[in-house]
């Protein structure tokens, strides 16, 4: 639908950290195509992939980005952060934001499995499967 | 073999090699830190952290951060009189930093509501504290840009010999580690100034928003073994580029 409720509900639920206004999962307006006989706007929500593995990981120079066991994803250790931005900078899908007035990056951690962008979905078009 | 110790009158037990800081933080004991990074090398420079330390028949004050456990050592984390040395050292630190919101918190925490003391008359990095955060986050990164010039009152953190120094690449670690944020680093839309050094920044190569610094990529590149292309492409550009393959593949 294009909404963008889950921006709003990531946004919101990191916004103590500070992050306002910085969804770590973001909608891709995709123009418009035929579906079943009728012309519909197209999107795309891309978020985080918590690769196996991951180049964030690979070259974070103090392991601070570390696989949670119980969730399967990889989330960020914020005090063993020091802020060098390599992240960013690795990650092929641009799904690091390295935000420069906390000087922290900000990664999707699945909010510890149970993800803000598909609770607040209106459509059910989000869902976390084990 | 465990190594046994006795925190604020708690049996605990330890590893060789562990410092009374990390064996006090596993026991949900908190200690008071500015100068002490989990992923950087031990330096006890803030002298927050102190502690008294029972060992045999000796007794001191000494900083937990970096002091070893050992067998049968008997640590008091609060007691009146280590409150009292921190407030002293709180109260030093709070002259050379009076507007860092840490320092005054933890100042403020300890009953140091203001400070006799004066900051460094001529301080060119006003609000430092002397940690060498920075520094130890420069030499983990492999660039050793930083260093503590000069002795005694005249002791600042900058670059050796106070020239431009070609291992800084403008990452901004050094500030992101800072606890007092006291690190200049001004952005505009092509350059990146820190340290009185300006460097190019690296343009998205589809919508020209500042990425890093030159200096930055190509050190990236040299030791994190990627591509010579690596990275010419803000974070939203990578993303639509993703999106546009992945829709290509759906529809």
């Amino acid at each position: 639908m294009g909404c963008r409720t889950c921006e709003l509900a990531c946004s919101f639920v990191h916004s103590r950290a500070g992050a306002l206004g910085r969804p770590r999962i973001r909608i891709h307006a995709q123009g418009r195509g035929l579906e079943a006989g009728v012309i519909k706007d197209r999107y795309l929500q891309l978020t985080c992939l918590q690769c196996a593995e991951a180049a964030c990981a690979k070259v974070c120079p103090t392991q601070a980005l570390v696989r949670d066991e119980t969730t399967r994803a990889i989330v960020l250790v914020a005090e063993r952060c020091i802020g060098c931005g390599l992240c960013e900078a690795a990650c092929p899908f641009g799904h690091m934001h390295f935000d420069r007035q906390i000087r922290l990056p900000l990664k999707c951690d699945l909010c510890g499995g149970s993800p803000a962008c598909a609770r607040f979905c209106p459509h059910h078009a989000l869902e976390i499967r084990p | 073999m465990s190594i046994r110790l006795w925190i604020d009158d708690r049996e605990v037990l330890a590893e060789p090699g562990e410092r009374i800081l990390e064996v006090a933080q596993r026991q949900g004991i908190s200690i008071p830190t500015l100068c002490h990074h989990p992923a950087l090398p031990v330096l006890g420079a803030c002298r927050v952290c102190l502690v008294e330390v029972q060992q045999g028949k000796r007794r001191e004050i000494t900083t937990a951060c970096n002091t070893l456990v050992q067998e049968g050592m008997r640590v008091a984390t609060d007691t009146a009189e280590v409150r009292g040395h921190r407030a002293m050292n709180l109260e030093l630190l709070r002259a050379r930093a009076p507007e860092a919101p840490a320092v005054r918190e933890l100042a403020t925490q300890l009953g140091v509501a203001r400070s006799r003391f004066r900051p460094p008359a001529q301080n060119p990095l006003p609000n430092c504290i002397l940690c060498e955060l920075c520094v130890r986050a420069c030499a983990h990164l492999g660039h050793h840009a930083l260093a503590a010039v000069g002795r005694g009152d005249k002791k600042r953190i900058g670059l050796p010999h106070n020239r431009p120094a070609e291992a800084c690449v403008g990452c901004g670690s050094c500030l992101s580690v800072c606890p007092t944020r006291c690190i200049l680093l001004k952005e505009t839309a092509t350059t990146r100034t820190i340290w009185g050094q300006t460097f190019e920044l690296v343009r998205c190569k589809s919508c020209g928003a500042p990425v890093m610094t030159e200096a930055q990529r190509a050190h990236a590149i040299r030791t994190k073994q990627l591509p010579e292309d690596h990275d010419d492409t803000c974070e939203l550009c990578k993303q639509s580029a993703a999106s546009q393959r992945l829709a290509s593949v759906v529809w």
